[in-house]
């Protein structure tokens, strides 16, 4: 890909990133991150990585993001919309932002091989699915068992704190 | 006697937390604290299993299951700690189990009672992958089993709005923290190519590394593991969710959580020591932890909130000795912590269903239960670091290791601090023993309770006179 189009959708993720902050309607919030998503997708794609990135908008953008709107939706969340903004503690979420970024920069600056020209990517292949697969269930297979369990105990979380009790 | 290995205590545990889940689902008929009974048996039976297996090392060149799991020492310990903990922390929910009910209303009697004590369960299995890991992607994968598990434990009483306060702020809190500690791995393995803590040290030893980046990694990860151990300044939600949360819950989480991070952060500060300012940056965590924590304690005229302090200003003390990287300091301190806050936390849940939560709820409890004062009197003396107790010897070892590394600083500020806490302690000791109440009825304590405040009560004492055991444990 060219640095071009590299540009194009960093700047499109990080200004819809920065959108869904700044969005006083929470459904223009969660369209922005729809769009930072596409961005990062893309950008995904960009390295060679066609499996994360079709993930990325099958499961965050279309079902995740779906169930936010839906559910932003179902709620009429208006009181959100005439908040007032608290300058102050805006201000010093900037500075702290600022700060990280500052230092970020600093690090990066130094990094060594930041500097360096990055060899060529090798030539796309189709079997990201397939190493994806060998990587979850051959060498990782400990962590994505633990996976498992956790998604277990979420389920259980879950019914048990959105049940409504009988009257 | 066959050999039982490491990974086996773990996965017996987590089929004992299905088995109760599935009979939890099909016998509707049976009451739901047999559920509790048979955890604690389940759990009693893991720990004893536990004492059969030997530790083994571990090695750079561990390929596969080994280059994530550890069987050391350290963390055959702490999976021993854990169960214990657990186990406690059963008892104390079937103590709870009454308010649980009135928090749930309409429904029948036994309504939640079986994910209440099902969860623990999870959670356990969850602090012994954690101990064990020495992987950068297992850690984050037990550490969020954890932390999920826990989600739903602090929530549990949600009609109560104190509870629903406490969830939202531990959820998203803690949620934040996750991100940091994602992006410090991410910095990490962009620097070293590796997440295999082992090869993670040797590639920080190859001068070629840039050691910028992942330092920067490192604090990032700092970050996230302060908000488990509730370092300043990554604190501010200790308060609210301590006294928000069900009190049992509360407990486990000062505990278990607490413990936890700190044996994660002694793995994950491992390949750092060698650059000094690793140490430098605990060092000031740990003075602003002490003296935040125990100034903070002074005013506080509710006991679970004051709980929430001291574990605070414990977090200090535990973090002087990660300043020295003492393992067994730690590892002892943490045994003694454990014990004087379970005390507390069994006393607190007793007395809070008959009076409250505030300190002058317990006024003339020396009338009313002489027992449970006592028990609440050595947690109290034992917490403050009064000699011939578990909590002094644990302060006294934290010390020396400083003494020792000469950081005179953290000594001198350690033990102002002491004094400090010996004033509100010692309020709840007054309360107990000196004021007198309007109410003289008996409070009741069933047997159950009665066993484990007494076990308590003797291991702390126990230990603050006799350490050895504890110490023979942890000798590397």
């Amino acid at each position: 890909m060219s640095p071009f189009l590299f540009w194009i959708f960093a700047l499109l993720t990080l200004i819809f990133g920065a959108a869904v902050v700044i969005n006083r309607n929470p459904v223009a919030s969660a369209m922005s991150l729809v769009v930072s998503f596409l961005g990062l997708a893309a950008l995904f794609m960009s390295l060679n990585a066609y499996f994360i990135g079709i993930i990325q908008v099958l499961v965050y953008t279309g079902a995740v993001m779906v169930l936010f709107l839906f559910i932003i939706m179902l709620l009429d969340l208006r009181a959100e919309e005439g908040r007032q903004i608290n300058w102050l503690a805006s201000a010093g979420g900037l500075a702290v932002a600022l700060i990280l970024l500052g230092q970020i920069f600093s690090v990066v600056g130094h990094l060594t091989i930041a500097h360096k020209a990055f060899p060529p990517l090798p030539g796309s292949t189709i079997d990201d699915v397939r190493n994806i697969g060998a990587a979850l269930f051959g060498n990782y297979n400990l962590p994505f068992q633990i996976v498992g369990v956790l998604v277990l105990v979420a389920t259980i979380g879950v019914v048990l704190l959105s049940k409504r009790q009988p009257r | 006697m066959t050999m039982i290995t490491a990974p086996e205590l773990e996965i017996a545990v987590l089929v004992l937390g299905m088995a109760i889940l599935l009979v939890e689902a099909f016998a509707a008929k049976i009451d739901k604290r047999v559920l509790a009974f048979v955890g604690i048996a389940g759990l009693a039976l893991v720990l004893v299993a536990s004492f059969f297996v030997t530790p083994g090392s571990s090695t750079s060149q561990a390929t596969g299951f080994w280059s994530f799991y550890t069987a050391d020492r350290l963390s055959i310990f702490f999976k021993q700690f854990s169960l214990v903990t657990t186990i406690f922390v059963l008892i104390l929910m079937t103590d709870y189990a009454p308010v649980l009910r009135s928090s749930f209303p309409g429904a029948t009697l036994q309504a939640g009672l079986g994910e209440f004590f099902a969860l623990p369960i999870f959670t356990c299995v969850g602090l012994m992958y954690l101990v064990s890991a020495i992987d950068f992607v297992f850690i984050f994968v037990s550490l969020e089993l954890v932390t999920i598990s826990f989600y739903v434990l602090v929530s549990f009483t949600r009609r109560n709005p104190i509870t629903l306060e406490a969830g939202t702020k531990y959820l998203v809190l803690s949620a934040l923290s996750t991100a940091f500690l994602v992006y410090g791995i991410a910095w990490i393995f962009g620097v070293t190519g590796q997440t295999n803590l082992q090869q993670i040290a040797d590639a920080l030893a190859n001068p070629a590394t840039d050691r910028n980046a992942a330092l920067f990694g490192m604090v990032l990860i700092l970050v996230a593991l302060g908000f488990k151990i509730a370092a300043v300044p990554f604190q501010i939600w200790v308060p609210d969710v301590y006294q928000g949360a069900p009190t049992p819950v509360t407990a486990y989480l000062s505990v278990g959580s607490k413990a936890a991070g700190f044996v994660v952060l002694l793995r994950v500060l491992e390949p750092f020591l060698a650059l000094p300012q690793t140490q430098r940056l605990i060092v000031v965590i740990a003075l602003l932890t002490l003296i935040y924590g125990n100034l903070a304690a002074l005013p506080q005229a509710n006991l679970k909130r004051l709980l929430a302090y001291s574990s605070i200003a414990h977090a200090g003390y535990l973090l002087i000795g990660v300043a020295c990287f003492d393992a067994s300091a730690i590892g002892f301190y943490l045994v003694a912590y454990l014990l004087m806050t379970l005390l507390s936390f069994a006393v607190l849940i007793i007395v809070a269903q008959q009076t409250g939560e505030q300190i002058d709820d317990f006024d003339g409890l020396a009338k009313r239960s002489p027992f449970l004062a006592f028990a609440m009197l050595i947690g109290m003396i034992s917490l403050a670091g009064v000699p011939f107790t578990a909590g002094f010897l644990g302060k006294f070892f934290i010390f020396y290791a400083a003494i020792l590394q000469h950081q005179t600083a953290l000594v001198v500020t350690g033990v102002i601090t002491v004094g400090c806490g010996f004033y509100y302690y010692l309020k709840v000791i007054r309360a107990m023993y000196w004021q007198s109440s309007a109410r003289v009825d008996k409070i009741p304590v069933n047997g159950l309770s009665r066993l484990a405040i007494s076990a308590l009560i003797i291991a702390t004492i126990w230990l603050g006179v006799y350490p050895q055991p504890i110490l023979d444990a942890l000798k590397r």
